[in-house]
């Protein structure tokens, strides 16, 4: 019993201490110095700050070079294969025609819809009053199990801070949490992570649409016993006073979770809209 | 004969080039497009295999690296990935020293052990020391494909040792 403790006592040590010919740096001096690494970073030393910024510019452009493969690999089989499709594609965009027809005719109607939000909101500020927009490339978009983020290739430099809103054409997609000099982290609504205060509806039924780390997030915190109907558009509230209230962000489903306009995985340059804050609002 | 040597060399810098790769670059393991919730992490079965059958082509300094850079790319406190890594190497180089030979049962159990002490210290020290909320189905999910996909890698990475192992029945 002892011989076999005494075994495992050696080899755990061997483990952590030994160094092989190939290895510079035993295991327990390698964890000790990614648990200091840790600790620097989570409680947020003045210094590690300006440290982290620089390393993150560095590598998200080395990830850009180094995923410029992946990405031109996917772009060629798509040109081939858009080559081969062509009277598909013109198919597509016959039925694409009968849709905006068919948008076109219930135009009235949304124009109503918008002029009804408005008055819901109450407020002077309206999203289509902004114009301080700045154009972004999404340099990573590298879809984690666990992290819904994209990587851009704006950051301090051009004015963006921390909460500021993230819009793919008019809709919004998520926020602002890290920003380094050159580039910036947004983090996307459908994040386990993100909270939106929302209003949809006639009655203007006040909401947060939280991110639940899948493709469509949930409504909660609504009305008691207020069931979800399909098919009601969600905008931004604005009552954080981050987001400019009218934002549009997606369609209710018959689950009663919200399909986004924008698709997270399509998303190749994005808009930052700088006029809402003017000091971090983090 | 020195282009032969070069090329030895590059073949056996493959699995550290592999792991650099799979860290920076924004190829995804994660095919939410398939199946929402398929998700696994290659660089832990790099790192595992590596390290059990030939830990001199994987240094234990450029798996700490590795971590690093992950954590970057993919908006973790920095120094997390590399401690699960390293706990990843930990239990290899412990079963390396424990055992004499292994099949692909034994090394699967043991990668078994591996990514769970792995996974449970980034999931503690995510949800307890950071901001970040992480759902502890996701990474159980993560998991459980990785533990899945093991055999494959195994067998493709034992093909690729065996081309890379001069003079193996010496």
């Amino acid at each position: 019993m002892s011989s076999s403790r005494d075994d495992f006592g050696i080899a755990f040590r061997s483990a952590l201490l030994q160094r092989g010919a190939a290895q510079k740096f035993s295991l327990v001096s390698l964890i000790f110095i990614a648990i200091i690494v840790f600790i620097l970073d989570v409680y947020g030393f003045a210094f590690m700050k300006p440290i982290r910024a620089i390393i993150n510019d560095g590598i998200y452009r080395v990830s850009l070079v180094a995923s410029s493969p992946s990405r031109f690999l996917p772009q060629a089989t798509e040109s081939v294969s858009n080559l081969f499709n062509l009277k598909k594609e013109n198919e597509n965009l016959k039925k694409a025609l009968e849709d905006y027809k068919q948008k076109e005719l219930s135009v009235e109607y949304l124009t109503n819809q918008n002029k009804n939000l408005r008055k819901i909101l109450e407020s002077e500020e309206s999203f289509l009053k902004k114009e301080n927009m700045i154009l972004s490339k999404v340099l990573i978009d590298k879809s984690s199990p666990y992290l819904k983020s994209i990587i851009i290739n704006r950051g301090s430099k051009s004015g963006i801070l921390k909460g500021m809103p993230v819009m793919d054409k008019d809709y919004l997609i998520g926020r602002v949490v890290e920003t380094n000099y050159l580039s910036s982290r947004v983090l996307l609504l459908n994040d386990l992570n993100s909270r939106i205060p929302v209003t949809f509806g006639e009655e203007g039924i006040q909401g947060i649409l939280k991110g639940n780390g899948g493709s469509k997030p949930v409504l909660e915190y609504l009305p008691e016993g207020y069931t979800v109907e399909e098919g009601i558009d969600v905008f931004t509230s604005g009552k954080d006073g981050i987001f400019l209230p009218g934002s549009p962000i997606g369609v209710t489903t018959s689950e009663g979770d919200v399909k986004l306009f924008s698709e997270s995985s399509q998303l190749s340059f994005v808009k930052v809209d700088l006029t809402q804050q003017n000091e971090e609002a983090f | 004969m020195s282009s032969y040597k070069l090329i030895t060399k590059i073949i056996n810098l493959g699995p550290l080039l592999l792991l650099y790769y799979l860290s920076i670059s924004e190829i995804d393991t994660h095919f939410e497009n398939f199946f929402e919730i398929l998700s696994f992490n290659i660089q832990l079965i790099i790192i595992y295999f590596w390290v059990l059958k030939r830990p001199e082509v994987l240094g234990s300094g450029h798996i700490f690296f590795a971590g690093l850079i992950n954590d970057v790319v993919m908006g973790f406190p920095l120094g997390l990935s590399s401690l699960s890594y390293l706990i990843i190497s930990l239990v290899a180089t412990y079963v390396k020293n424990m055992t004499v030979n292994t099949r692909i049962t034994t090394d699967w159990f043991t990668f078994f052990i591996a990514i769970f002490f792995s996974n449970l210290t980034f999931f503690i020290l995510l949800s307890n020391f950071s901001d970040i909320r992480v759902s502890i189905t996701e990474v159980s999910y993560n998991t459980f494909f990785t533990l899945i996909f093991f055999p494959f890698f195994w067998f493709l990475f034992t093909y690729y040792n065996s081309i890379i192992t001069p003079n193996k029945n010496a």
